[in-house]
């Protein structure tokens, strides 16, 4: 059974079409990335799978349940969600804002316990950032700030965490440690996850660290082609959905091969 | 330790605000109506001295609680859900309403306190429940939609407020509505106690119990929800407990500023911005402040001072001081 199953998924803001019969399956310990042009429907799809968007028709499963019949606290138990950018309303500690994640298990009116703040401080640990847990979180960085969104991600304790274009606002060194503590999640835990991006080097980068990935091309509402990196991230699938030349580059050196994208020029 | 202190300090300041006022009381009086009204043998004290201790100052004290507590603990319950730290208890309109509740109550009926204060909370309730609808966008309720809603709302119970007061009887009614509208707890009975109590209970409890929920709440909206709150639901149960205490506390009280915004601000400065600790904070600071000014306010001189006045004139160089002292704490 896969972890993630959508059929024929479509969506609509009153007449506009935004998603058109999505098909997807995601299985456990792979990443899967959505890849494709501004506005073609990755966070409207996102927000779908969230539960956050009901979906106008098709279904979408989440280890065989339908979406529809779940509750908000019980999708939480599946999917953690970590956005592109998070808006810093206040400043709370590093701890209080991971401990957020915990609150799917909680009823209405409890506080966290005891064994929440265990998980929490796991979770912080896990990213490296355990150090800074007493800190206000207004004043970490771009790239601290991501990776205790992880954190909170963790403490969810979901099998799957879905990630919104999150090394968008990230310097060069710290999309790579984002980059690597995903790859490490995935190596040691067999979390799956769901990731929308604009790089399709992200995709060659989770293969070149041998973790099992999958990409998504998507275009004007619709998947354009879906398969392994190598198949779907070509040269002339970026012609056609993106009008640009590109060159796909592979080099084989001591620790394996390396395969990557550059674009080149763009075409009217 | 900061538990029992943040619990007691209300409680002490209610104790010792009945040996202060006006009517010149000494300790022992004060004791021996304690004593009477404890049950103990001793003498009785005179009619007159269980009237101001008993009737007037322990009432008073109360209600200062009760209301300051309310107001601040909305406060903090609204910047937290509206990721807004410069709002405060009167931003979904409720101040507005009961205002306008009030001053219409005062021209139909006269002075009596009874048309006054459901006047006042149903129109506060009105207020908010208009805003809300304003607010709402399909299924959603987004936090920017809900403060304009709440200024619209606001603006125009304050022009009808305006009206009134340019319609009202100059003599009797305008005093009356200038006085409300100022803020005052010069009224306060056990009876009035009794009523209002109920949606400050009911609206403070709900709120220190759900208090973590707000934490969640002051996320943006789609990663409170990934996170596993219904937000529709939990925005609107914080709204509605937010809402009876703020009514319950106008009702009785008048618009009474400054202690639904500033009084947040200091608890976050003494205890950050956790609302697990934050809002029993604010109830005990809110609580604590208002019983404080209500004691300056019956004192001072003569004649009673409003309490709108006073409010941010005591409170306001303790502000700055917390403000200075630390530095605004991670702002």
């Amino acid at each position: 059974m896969s972890i993630i199953e959508a059929r024929k998924a479509s969506f609509s803001y009153g007449e506009l079409k935004v998603l058109e019969n999505i098909d997807l399956k995601v299985e456990e310990g792979e990443i899967f990335c959505l890849f494709g042009p501004n506005g073609c429907g990755k966070t409207t799809f996102i927000q779908c799978l969230l539960g956050i968007l009901k979906t106008s028709s098709g279904t979408i499963r989440l280890r065989g349940r339908d979406i529809r019949g779940m509750k908000t606290a019980e999708i939480a138990r599946e999917l953690a969600y970590i956005p592109q950018v998070h808006e810093k309303p206040f400043p709370y500690k590093v701890m209080d804002v991971v401990l957020m994640g915990r609150v799917s298990y909680t009823g209405l009116f409890s506080l966290p316990k005891k064994e929440d703040r265990k998980t929490a401080e796991e979770a912080l640990k896990r990213v490296g950032m355990l150090a800074f847990k007493d800190k206000p979180y207004t004043q970490l960085s771009g790239g601290e700030t991501q990776l205790v969104m992880v954190a909170r991600a963790l403490a969810q304790q979901t099998p799957v965490l879905v990630m919104d274009e999150p090394t968008a606002h990230l310097d060069f060194r710290n999309e790579l440690v984002f980059l690597e503590t995903i790859v490490r999640l995935v190596k040691d835990t067999k979390i799956t996850v769901v990731m929308a991006t604009h790089f399709p080097n992200h995709a060659f980068y989770f293969e070149n660290s041998n973790i099992a990935s999958r990409v998504a091309l998507m275009n004007e509402r619709m998947f354009y082609a879906q398969g392994s990196p190598d198949d779907v991230l070509t040269e002339r699938n970026m012609y056609d959905i993106f009008r640009i030349k590109s060159k796909l580059i592979s080099h084989k050196w001591e620790e394996g091969s390396l395969k990557q994208i550059l674009p080149i020029k763009t075409y009217v | 330790m900061t538990a029992v202190g943040l619990v007691a300090a209300p409680f002490l300041l209610m104790f010792v605000s009945l040996f202060i006022g006006r009517y010149p009381l000494s300790m022992g009086e004060v004791l021996s109506v304690l004593g009477t009204k404890a049950g103990l043998p001793g003498p009785s004290p005179l009619t007159i001295h269980m009237n101001v201790v008993w009737d007037i100052r322990l009432p008073r004290a109360i209600l200062g609680a009760l209301v300051g507590g309310s107001l601040a603990v909305s406060g903090a319950a609204f910047q937290g859900l509206f990721r807004n730290p410069l709002v405060s208890s009167g931003v979904l309109g409720v101040s507005a309403g009961a205002g306008f509740g009030a001053s219409l109550a005062i021209i139909l009926f006269g002075s009596d306190t009874f048309y006054v204060y459901v006047f006042a909370f149903c129109f506060g309730i009105l207020a908010v429940v208009l805003s809300y609808v304003i607010g709402t966008n399909y299924t959603s309720t987004p936090t920017i939609m809900l403060v304009l809603g709440g200024v619209v709302v606001s603006s125009i119970f304050s022009s009808l407020v305006s009206l009134l007061k340019y319609i009202a009887d100059p003599y009797e009614q305008l005093p009356s509505i200038v006085f409300w509208l100022m803020g005052s707890m010069a009224s306060a009975r056990f009876k009035d106690i009794a009523i209002s109590a109920i949606p400050m209970g009911v609206g403070m409890a709900g709120l220190v119990a759900m208090r973590w929920r707000l934490n969640i709440l002051s996320m943006d909206d789609r990663e409170a929800q990934a996170l596993g709150v219904n937000v529709i639901f939990v925005k609107g149960l914080a709204i509605l407990f937010a809402t009876l205490a703020t009514a319950g506390a106008v009702c009785v009280s008048g618009v009474i500023g400054w202690v639904g915004l500033v009084v947040p601000h200091m608890g976050r400065m003494l205890v950050g911005n956790d609302n697990t600790v934050l809002v029993p904070t604010s109830l005990s600071i809110g609580a604590g402040y208002l019983i404080i000014v209500d004691n300056v306010a019956r004192t001072l001189t003569g004649s009673e001072i409003p309490l709108g006045i006073l409010t941010s004139i005591i409170g306001a160089p303790f502000f700055v001081y917390l403000l200075k002292k630390t530095k605004g704490r991670g702002w």
